[in-house]
């Protein structure tokens, strides 16, 4: 039952603050981690069932009695279900040492098994005010996240991202408002039957500037991004890994895809504009990232340019683009949650961020620095790990469509990610051991476990990529190929 | 006529909202924008949308804002850049120009779609057919108050 998804974590979550009462640390820890590795574990499973069968749509019918709750599991949101199970068990696990010394560890598990929830939700509505509803949840827990520290600068960029996600959100509702007055359903089945009988583009094209706006904003793409350098840096390191790795991909990419995939359909006009968002992304997050100092910073304004490469392939439109760009939004969340969670298990030890103070760390931290110098490499794509193939797909799909200057700005800011990427390995892990840091320990059990969960994944994707395209990327590509058709053909409920 | 009267006292409302700088005041004129709001409701036979604004948000957001300010004390005044001053009323203009342009070229050149209607009364509709919806408010509202319990928590268990 595909509503599981949604159901678990929501009830786990309500009860967590009375387990809390119970056992401060012990039982939300496992009850937490056991969750989100029984929704891992049940996503594999329930995607096997779904490649082998070729389609996957569910309706759920409750108790004999119709709730109507209709959810629909294909391809795409297989693949989003499955990436979104995958790092929240990693950071889970990284959780159980990290958020020691925070506190209300109840509490903080209960958000960020909401923040699950709406992302799941999101992911399975069929409905674009369901869609709106699941962003809100994960969101509004997002905000209590990223300011869990409760200092001045976490306050101020959870305030900041609130402010900014309100605009984006009220760009959003707009235009479902818009098109609901014009179709009379918010369906996404029968909006996109109705696109296809108005044949109306300045409807069109006025929904999908406001959903721009809106899911732009919440993905961050360059120029909508101010919020996610201060908002993804202050929040606990986990939480950045969540956000940057899972967060802005769902409730920015995945709903702009789904939307304009399947629902308006891809024209021209609108392809060019997201692949010239794509690269204006690439440009400003890779080199703003380059003169950055702050070790977290530097890797929120690398997500914006990693970003840009994910709408570049997806905006490209052609099957190998969608490929390339699904690709890399997969790799991406796995090696920038690592970076994330690296850039964390440095923040404990020595209580700094700052790249200049570091130095050496690799000598006292060797499992840190040996994942981080793999999450860099991938991300940089240097072959032959993960980030390598995903970045080759979307240059081979741009220079099949005869885009050669989006390749080539592709090909460029590749160096540059490597470029700032070395810089960062140098200065934190390699070199002379700064003398400040002579006593540190390498990170706790736990939080080293997830980092070489992530690190083994960057490197088995990288090896076995033939065997991820084909079970799971390639039903998900197929899906948004087939354009509006499919939303109208298999969304019939 | 009564109706464009209505939505204009509604946008004077929520400009005064933003512009005044007295947060009682402010506070005041977003419940009366809500008001109106709710009457233009009722006169679209959106029933059910009226009563929750005016009960919800005219009643209770304001008497819980109202409260909030009456517990905060005005020592620490913060600066705010005149900037926004004017650069507000531009926008406003722009907007509402832009607004009307692009409202007047899709109504007069756009045809609609009209799926029949759901059918049932509003509980059943409520209840019946935006399950999910509902399930996802559920999610909305436990965010919220673990948000202010997280937020208000003891900064000295950090």
């Amino acid at each position: 039952m595909v509503f599981t998804f949604i159901l678990v974590p929501l009830v786990l979550a309500s009860l967590m603050p009375l387990i809390g009462k119970i056992s401060k640390r012990f039982l939300p820890d496992v009850l937490t981690n056991i969750t989100l590795l029984f929704l891992l574990i049940y996503s594999i499973t329930i995607g096997r069932q779904i490649i082998s069968s070729g389609t996957g749509i569910r309706q759920l019918v409750w108790l004999g009695q119709q709730l109507n709750i209709t959810l629909a599991l294909d391809g795409f949101s297989l693949l989003m279900l499955f990436l979104i199970s995958l790092i929240s068990f990693t950071v889970g696990l990284y959780c159980i040492n990290y958020m020691e010394h925070y506190g209300s560890k109840a509490i903080f598990y209960a958000l960020f098994l909401l923040m699950i929830t709406g992302m799941n939700g999101l992911v399975l509505s069929t409905d674009l005010f369901s869609i709106y509803i699941f962003l809100e949840v994960a969101a509004v827990a997002s905000y209590a996240l990223v300011a869990f520290g409760l200092g001045y600068d976490e306050l101020e960029a959870s305030f900041k991202y609130l402010m900014l996600s309100t605009v984006a959100t009220a760009f959003i509702l707009i235009s479902i408002a818009l098109i609901f007055g014009f179709t009379d359903s918010l369906r996404l089945h029968d909006v996109a039957l109705a696109f296809q009988l108005l044949n109306t583009k300045y409807l069109v094209g006025l929904c999908m500037a406001l959903f721009i706006f809106g899911f732009g904003l919440k993905a961050a793409i360059v120029p909508f991004h101010a919020w996610l350098p201060d908002a993804h840096p202050s929040a606990p390191a986990p939480i950045s890994a969540m956000l940057s790795g899972v967060l802005i991909k769902i409730s920015g990419i995945y709903a702009i895809t789904r939307i304009f995939l399947n629902v308006f359909g891809l024209n021209p006009a609108i392809s060019t504009v997201l692949m010239y968002l794509g690269v204006i992304s690439i440009l400003v997050g890779a080199i703003i990232a380059f003169s950055q100092n702050d070790i977290k910073r530097m890797l929120a304004y690398s997500s914006i340019s990693q970003i840009g490469y994910i709408i570049l392939g997806i905006g490209l439109g052609t099957p190998l683009g969608i490929l390339g760009g699904l690709f890399h939004l997969f790799n991406h969340a796995i090696f920038k949650s690592l970076l994330f969670l690296n850039s964390g298990a440095i923040e404990q030890a020595t209580g700094t961020r700052a790249l200049d103070k570091m130095g050496g760390l690799a000598k006292r931290m060797p499992i840190t620095a040996a994942t981080s110098v793999v999450g860099s490499l991938s991300i940089a794509g240097v072959p032959p790990l993960n980030g390598f193939w995903s970045k080759l797909i979307i240059i081979i799909a741009l220079v099949q469509a005869k885009a050669y200057g989006f390749a080539i700005v592709a090909v460029l800011a590749s160096v540059i990610t490597l470029w700032y990427y070395l810089i960062i390995q140098r200065q934190a892990f390699f070199g002379k051991l700064n003398e400040t840091w002579k006593d540190i320990k390498e990170a706790p059990f736990w939080m080293s476990a997830s980092m070489i969960i992530l690190a083994m994944i960057c490197i088995a994707i990288g090896i076995l990529f033939p065997i991820i395209l084909k079970s799971w990327l390639a039903p998900a590509t197929n899906v948004l190929s087939a354009g509006v058709n499919y939303t109208i053909n298999l969304f019939r409920f | 006529m009564t109706q464009i009267l209505l939505l204009i006292a509604l946008v004077i409302f929520s400009i005064l909202t933003v512009l005044l700088r007295d947060l009682l005041k402010a506070a005041i004129s977003l419940a009366v924008a809500s008001i109106f709001l709710a009457i233009i409701f009722f006169r679209m036979n959106a029933t059910y949308a009226g009563v929750f604004e005016l009960s919800v948000v005219a009643g209770l957001i304001t008497v819980l804002f109202i409260s909030t300010i009456a517990l905060t004390k005005g020592e620490s005044d913060v600066r705010e850049s005149k900037v926004v001053r004017i650069l507000f009323p531009i926008f406003f203009v722009l907007f509402i120009i832009i607004d009307i342009v692009v409202m007047k070229a899709l109504i007069n050149r756009l045809m609609v779609v009209r799926y029949p209607a759901p059918i049932g009364n509003f509980g059943q509709v409520l209840w019946g057919q935006r399950t999910l919806d509902l399930v996802g408010q559920i999610g909305v509202i436990f965010a919220g108050v673990f948000a202010v319990i997280a937020l208000f928590r003891k900064r000295g268990e950090k």
